[in-house]
């Protein structure tokens, strides 16, 4: 048996999770939330996370029923992400790693959503759209590396969807993407919205503009709701992805489709994500929210993987770095 | 009036230094191995060097301007803090 802990923090989420050989023991979170109208900077963002993060690591822990002798690997994300809550997390994971006699693992945080996603869901080799707000990336593995197939060539989707959310003040409680799609529900009309697809390739920091622009003369001029503009956002940016996942696809000759990343847990996209893989009978897999979103039982599989072919990684080597392709990783648990 | 110069130097080519100690050799590795790995921020021209010996960890910064120093010491005291709660609440470590 190996278990594995893993650290996460790269964003505005920070988790410990553990897991058994495919078994999630625990998955404490927290999120720092912002009040509506503001995003998370990085010192403040560490600044949340270093103030939590001994009483997550406790309760994960406490809800494995698990002492640290009974950890075989500390895992952690090593990037790609925000500086400062990265070395916020890395410090605690090196320490720990240490204190207890374990091999330290630095991990992908991409990686860590695919291999999440594949345990949970079971889907053996999925077409992976990865969706989040700081990475939009349509993935598929080929000859030991997840490569990426199409990807955003300026802001990632949900950073599109959140800073949507700010111009309207709409609360980032639990989280903007989450009020959107509510909001998204209730909306009618469908506002035309430029439409960015290059290739494999998407764009979304033109339609931000444009409706950053249109949203409060729209709004005060009674045109439209606050509601249509969050559906016809939603349907605009999610038939882009739709769009180029099925490319991918048809390129790699796939049959399912794997969504991961925090607007993976959007119902609507799920929606027309399946829509599109019915007419192609291809299989739709997908997790909710305690998986999509970062966690620290995604580090901890890939951490999982990793260490059982092979990995650790020497305190020197254990720097934290921003950009940090997904591709870049040599996949050596994989056929 | 003072021009950006004159504070650069005053401070240029001089180096700050703290000294922390520990319980034993042990833990101050453990803290010089946790708070090594990442580099500084290269821009501002700070460098900080770190070194263990016995159960003291030694840091020494240069710096071409205050500001600069003052970024660079304030963020590596929040570093340490939680390295030493993390050995608080989890240590002591383990036997070798």
């Amino acid at each position: 048996m190996t278990v594995v802990i893993g650290f996460e923090g790269s964003a505005n989420k920070i988790g410990v999770g553990i897991v058994r050989d495919g078994e999630v023991l625990s998955n404490p979170r927290r999120t720092y939330i912002t009040p509506p109208g503001q995003g998370f900077l990085p010192s403040e963002t560490a600044k949340h996370h270093r103030s939590v993060i001994l009483t997550v690591l406790r309760e994960a822990l406490q809800q494995a029923g698990l002492k640290p002798a009974d950890i075989d690997c500390v895992a952690y994300t090593k990037g790609p992400g925000m500086g400062a809550p990265l070395v916020t997390v890395a410090l605690v994971a090196r320490t720990v790693a240490q204190l207890w006699g374990k091999p330290l693992l630095g991990v992908n945080h991409c990686i860590g959503h695919i291999e999440m996603g594949r345990l949970i869901t079971h889907a053996n080799n999925p077409t992976v759209l990865y969706v989040s707000g700081g990475n939009t990336q349509v993935i598929a593995y080929s000859e030991r590396r997840y490569r990426i197939f199409g990807e955003t060539l300026d802001i990632a989707v949900g950073n599109c969807l959140d800073r949507f959310a700010r111009v309207i003040k709409i609360s980032n409680d639990p989280s903007p993407g989450y009020n959107i799609e509510q909001m998204a529900k209730r909306g009618s009309k469908y506002v035309e919205l430029p439409y960015t697809v290059k290739g494999m390739d998407v764009s979304f920091s033109g339609i931000l503009s444009y409706i950053e622009e249109a949203a409060h003369k729209m709004l005060s001029s009674g045109q439209c709701t606050a509601e249509d503009l969050c559906f016809s956002l939603q349907e605009t940016l999610f038939a882009m992805l739709v769009e180029i996942t099925e490319r991918a696809m048809a390129h790699c000759n796939s049959q399912e489709v794997l969504i991961v990343g925090g607007v993976g847990c959007n119902l609507r996209l799920q929606e027309m994500m399946g829509v599109m893989c019915k007419e192609r009978g291809a299989r739709l897999f997908a997790t909710d929210e305690r998986f999509c979103i970062d966690n620290g039982v995604m580090i901890a599989q890939a951490g999982w993987e990793m260490f059982r072919s092979g990995h650790v990684t020497e305190l020197s080597d254990s720097w934290i770095t921003q950009r940090y392709r997904t591709d870049e990783v040599e996949v050596t648990w994989r056929d | 009036m003072l021009d950006g110069g004159t504070e650069y130097d005053i401070i240029r080519d001089k180096f700050r230094a703290l000294d922390v100690a520990f319980p034993s050799a042990r833990e101050a590795s453990i803290a010089f191995q946790s708070l090594s790995p990442d580099r500084e921020p290269r821009r501002g021209g700070a460098t900080k060097e770190l070194h263990a010996a016995g159960s003291t960890l030694s840091v020494r910064w240069t710096a071409e301007e205050a500001r600069i120093l003052r970024v660079s010491v304030g963020s590596f005291l929040d570093h340490l803090a939680l390295v030493l709660e993390t050995m608080i609440e989890f240590g002591p470590p383990v036997a070798q």
